[in-house]
């Protein structure tokens, strides 16, 4: 028995040295971050590729509306080509926070090529003929608008062995700006952020 | 006396009148490889404003600098951007470089441009 309560202490003592010894968690500032880079895409390359196609898109002058008026952007697909559960979002909502913000283009949650983003538009149509709702607090028809552009896009991984051994890994941010009543593209951007590490490193 | 009194209205109405906007270089051991050379600014026709950054890079390196702005509107307040992340710089040797960056939006009034080395 002394030798289980024995057994028991020191297995204890072991688990809080050892839990002492562990790295503590620390909140990255996100504003100043010295942190060493990853193989895999993190959020300072979103970051970048979201700030140069805002740019590139803004100074091509593609978002200007005769009159000084705002565009209707709908977002089509986004692929994720790369070997990273990542959300296109982490890209896209950078660039629709930004366009908004220009004052430029106002984004429909409408419309999406998988059906509306934000489907309470449509839900809140079923309303109508409801006699439990006042029908003149219901959405009329023929309220909603059509987008004028679409942002289409693709996030490209290639993946190279060096012949050093180590691995190179080349992530290709490709958007489209396209006017849906021509289904001319009006403006595209290309962002290339490339990596250089071990070859044991894992980049997805 | 009143040639003072006049004098010191128009320096106080010039300072209200002057411009917010500057390029630092952040950090003193980076002014010693670039000069900034030149900051130009324009209106373009759609309301932006857009800035461009002229220097060069006096060494016989390659050097990975950033830079990040902050926007702000007429009244002072900081206009929310991704500009205001740090960008990379890439500065080629013994060579001229530039930045350019266009306002968020049109009520971006002022700017102050950070240009620093790699890291800080």
């Amino acid at each position: 028995m002394n030798k289980f309560k024995l057994s028991g202490v020191i297995f204890v003592m072991c688990s809080i040295f050892l839990a002492g010894c562990a790295d503590k968690t620390q909140r990255i500032d996100i504003h100043h971050d010295t942190g060493d880079q990853v193989m895999g895409l993190d959020y300072r390359d979103f970051n970048q590729a979201a700030a140069e196609a805002v740019q590139s898109m803004l100074k091509s002058g593609a978002l200007n509306k005769k009159g000084g008026d705002r565009y209707i952007l709908a977002i089509s697909r986004i692929t994720n080509d790369t070997m990273q559960h990542i959300d296109t979002d982490q890209l896209i909502k950078k660039i629709r926070i930004e366009l908004l913000g220009s004052g430029k283009v106002v984004v429909t949650t409408a419309v999406g090529i998988n059906g509306a983003e934000d489907e309470m538009s449509s839900k809140a149509r079923e309303l109508r003929q409801n006699d439990e709702f006042n029908q003149r607090t219901v959405q009329k028809k023929g309220q909603m608008i059509a987008p004028d552009m679409s942002l289409s896009g693709k996030i490209l991984q290639r993946n190279i062995r060096m012949d050093d051994g180590k691995q190179q890994v080349e992530y290709y941010f490709m958007l489209s700006l396209t006017e849906i009543k021509t289904g001319l593209a009006w403006w595209e951007g290309e962002t290339i952020i490339g990596k250089r590490g071990s070859g044991k490193s894992v980049a997805w | 006396m009143k040639i003072y009194s006049l004098i010191f209205v128009v320096l106080i109405v010039l300072s209200g009148c002057a411009s917010k906007s500057y390029v630092k270089v952040v950090d003193s051991s980076v002014s010693r490889y670039i000069d900034i050379d030149d900051v130009k600014e324009r209106l373009r026709e759609d309301g932006l404003k857009e800035l461009q950054v002229s220097g060069e890079n006096e060494t016989d390196e390659y050097i990975l600098l950033r830079y990040r702005v902050t926007w702000k509107d007429e009244d002072g307040f900081e206009i929310p951007s991704i500009s205001s992340n740090w960008t990379d710089l890439p500065v080629h040797k013994n060579a001229n470089f530039s930045i350019n960056i266009i306002a968020p939006n049109t009520k971006a009034h002022d700017y102050q441009l950070f240009i620093n080395k790699q890291g800080d």
